[in-house]
């Protein structure tokens, strides 16, 4: 028996051939091909799933019996002489008589699924392997471009037969296509908002101002807060120095006073002379001598312990901004825009001389080594020069000193100027209110290496000694002291409003853990950044009675006055 | 189509019976649309529905849809209209068929006998049969291919001539067929009711 060629299957392993084919007959029959397979290359694509060619197996299966429910109305349509491709179940019959339309039976109209149902049903081992379903060939005479309507019935139903597409089937769609995603535009929308969820904390501005990563805690208020009545707001002045001694020295106007960090004691060391003011303070490498530059010119010798100047070093025209020591020189930036290297042992004491400056020097620091010095000013120059200094001077003209290097980048005066601890070669400069961006160099090569633009005047730069990072104070706008990671620059903390106004002076303390900012808001604050990281902590412990200070409050955020 | 013999049975009647196939459909869509990426997965949120959780549009537009289109579904189902329901997946810009979602709707055998109704199918195992087609077609992602242009989807109904079409909102379409030389096809499990039985078979366009 032929067939259903309704059903399509491939493995359709039933049929109810009454004739014994034989596996050549087989092969032969599933060797025939038939006009309707040329349909399939239709584009409507018909490839007709009775050609059962690729499944070799499958004829044989079909040689077993089984019988396919129906079939004697098929059985009829075969006799019409349409060769059934099944291959297998096909029968070479002769027309003998009229087709007779199939009497409509739900059966039939099923019989494209349900006998196949069964059939898979049946052939349990055969699953998954694909099935040729006719669906995918063209659900409707239409598709086939035979138009039923245009033929007579016969005919029809025996294309209809011949194809395996049914004769009664529509296929339908909606009349509207399926929204598109409204949310499509939206939601990515949603997605930019939500990404500073996703950002780093840290690496966005925060409304309160202050951001610090997850894993570090960086407290946001100072550990310690002492008065510091009469400190300038000048931003070229450097008024600021934390010594190896843990002893830190601010100057208030005209005089200067020494802070005692294991104590907590204030003295006061000195006065300027009358009509002068301090504009600059540097302890020695070893802490025992502390420099002050005065707004005439002078550059005075303190010793610290006994709190006795020692020497007045005198001959700039313009103010001391900023000074900075290497074992016995100790260098002057000046406001006419000179540098002088001052040998402290000898009697004439100027050795050197660097002119590379238009504007006043407002940033000075040696390199630890002593090899640089990096110098900036309100010519927006960053200076580095040799620091080979000579030993004795001749006649009374200092030697002139060469600069290595001659950096333009800042749009605006460079105080904050820092080199690495761990890394001797790298500079770090920032820039004032128009450039506000820290510049980070390689010395050796003077190539710029890094630049981080950030948000407010770069005032003070300071490296964490036991960490990767540094840390920026600022002015306008935002007062701020942030931290940043090195290299990445990632912010790691910013603290904003740290004081009431610019924040204009820093220093970090010899354990590397707590910073000491001042600002003309008269306060001096200070910060444990970069808590127990590497060397023992000389924290800054509880303030004790000082012999001149009147304490007040509690050791933490009290209130000492200094004077 | 017959009735149901409503009065000797207790069980599932034709209606509960359409009313549980067309519910399927939407769970079942709902499902290929998440998993194939048709829409964003924030569109989704899960419900609880058959004992697990399945994901659920929340786009209203997407909802209203499916929801007009199961409404007529519903009502072929009552006449047994409809023989079978194609969630086709078509890229967007190519209009080329990726994946055809076929589910063929099949009626369940009467029982010869009236005098001796089959047991009814506890409803409990009904659903533990749409569970293990939904967790298919959850599980099918291991096998076909990652869509990565974006998709539309088209569903078909494939009915009878006979059938009742309102006419303004359902049109002959073309069956959006994958080139046979670039398909295959994997059948899925199947359900039944006691009155109807869906089976599901996915089709996916594989190049080589």
């Amino acid at each position: 028996m032929s067939s259903m060629p309704k059903t399509p299957s491939r493995f359709r392993s039933r049929s109810d051939a009454k004739t014994p084919l034989t596996p050549s007959l087989i092969s032969a029959l599933n060797g025939i091909s038939l006009s309707p397979r040329k349909q399939t290359h239709h584009p409507a694509d018909l490839s007709n799933p009775f050609i059962s060619k690729s499944r070799p197996s499958s004829p044989i299966k079909r040689t077993t019996s089984g019988s396919i429910p129906a079939s004697d109305s098929f059985h009829r349509q075969a006799t019409v002489g349409v060769i059934r491709k099944g291959g297998v179940e096909s029968r070479l019959d002769v027309v003998s008589r009229d087709y007779l339309p199939p009497p409509p039976k739900p059966e039939l109209k099923r019989s494209r699924s349900t006998p196949a149902t069964r059939e898979r049903a049946q052939s349990g081992s055969d699953r998954f392997i694909t099935t040729r379903e006719d669906t995918e060939v063209a659900a409707t005479l239409e598709m086939l471009s035979l138009n039923p309507q245009s033929s007579s019935p016969g005919h029809t139903a025996r294309l209809a037969a011949a194809t395996g597409v049914p004769l009664n089937r529509r296929v339908l769609a909606y009349h509207e296509p399926p929204p598109t995603s409204a949310s499509d535009s939206t939601l990515s929308q949603h997605r930019e908002l939500a990404r500073p969820l996703y950002a780093r904390p840290g690496a966005l501005p925060s409304s309160n101002g202050t951001a610090t990563s997850k894993s570090r805690k960086i407290p946001t208020q100072p550990e310690r807060v002492l008065d510091a009545p009469g400190m300038v707001d000048d931003f070229y002045l450097n008024l600021l120095s934390w010594s190896s001694q843990n002893v830190l020295a601010v100057a208030l106007a005209e005089s200067t006073y020494i802070w005692r960090a294991d104590t907590g004691s204030v003295s006061n060391l000195g006065e300027a002379p009358e009509g002068s003011y301090v504009s600059s303070v540097d302890f020695s490498n070893d802490g025992a001598y502390l420099g002050v530059g005065l707004g005439t010119g002078e550059v005075e010798l303190w010793d610290v312990e006994a709190g006795q100047k020692l020497r007045t070093m005198g001959g700039h025209q313009g103010q001391v901004a900023v000074l900075s020591w290497h074992a016995h020189v100790l260098s002057s930036g000046c406001g006419d825009g000179s540098v002088w290297h001052h040998d402290v042992r000898v009697p004439r004491h100027k050795v050197m001389e660097l002119l590379g400056h238009t504007g006043e020097v407002c940033g000075l620091k040696w390199r630890a080594d002593g090899e640089l010095l990096a110098s900036g000013g309100n010519d927006n120059v960053v200076n580095i020069w040799d620091g080979r200094v000579p030993e004795a001077v001749g006649g009374d003209g200092a030697a002139r000193g060469t600069a290595k290097w001659t950096k333009r980048n800042h749009t605006a005066a460079v105080k904050a100027i820092a080199w690495c601890p761990w890394q001797p070669s790298l500079l770090a400069s920032g820039g004032g209110t128009n450039d506000a961006t820290i510049h980070i160099w390689n010395s050796s090569t003077g190539a710029r290496l890094h630049s981080l633009k950030t948000p407010s005047q770069v005032t003070s730069i300071l490296w964490s000694p036991h960490r990767k990072e540094l840390a920026s104070t600022h002015g306008y706008p935002t007062n701020a002291l942030m931290v940043h990671a090195y290299p990445s620059l990632e912010r790691v903390a910013e603290i904003r409003d740290a004081h009431d106004s610019r924040v204009l002076f820093s220093a970090v303390g010899p354990g590397g853990d707590v910073v000491c900012t001042g600002a003309g808001d008269e306060n001096l604050k200070f910060w444990r950044i970069w808590e127990g990281a590497g060397a023992k902590k000389k924290g800054v412990p509880g303030a004790g009675e000082g012999k001149e200070g009147r304490v007040k409050g509690s050791t933490r955020s009290g209130i000492l006055s200094i004077r | 189509m017959a009735t149901k013999q409503a009065p000797t049975r207790q069980a599932i009647t034709l209606k509960g019976s359409t009313n549980l196939v067309t519910e399927f459909f939407k769970y079942a869509a709902n499902t290929i649309l998440f998993q194939r990426g048709v829409y964003p997965s924030d569109d989704f949120h899960m419900v609880k529905k058959y004992g697990q959780t399945v994901l659920v549009t929340q786009d209203l537009a997407l909802e209203n849809y499916l929801e007009r289109i199961l409404k007529q579904v519903n009502k072929w189902l009552l006449t047994g209209a409809v023989t079978q329901l194609v969630l086709a997946i078509i890229s967007k810009d190519s209009r080329i068929t990726l994946e055809r979602w076929v589910f063929d709707i099949n009626l369940v055998d009467q029982p010869a006998d009236p005098a001796e109704p089959a047991p009814a199918k506890p409803e409990s195992e009904i659903q533990a049969e749409i569970r293990y087609i939904l967790k298919q077609i959850v599980s099918t992602v291991t096998f076909l291919p990652i869509i990565d242009d974006p998709t539309v989807f088209n569903i078909l109904a494939y009915t009878h001539d006979s059938a009742d079409v309102p006419a303004d909102e359902w049109v002959d379409t073309d069956p959006l067929a994958i080139e046979a030389s670039k398909s295959q096809q994997v059948k899925l499990r199947s359900f039944s009711t006691d009155v109807h039985r869906i089976e599901a078979m996915v089709a996916y366009r594989y190049e080589g």
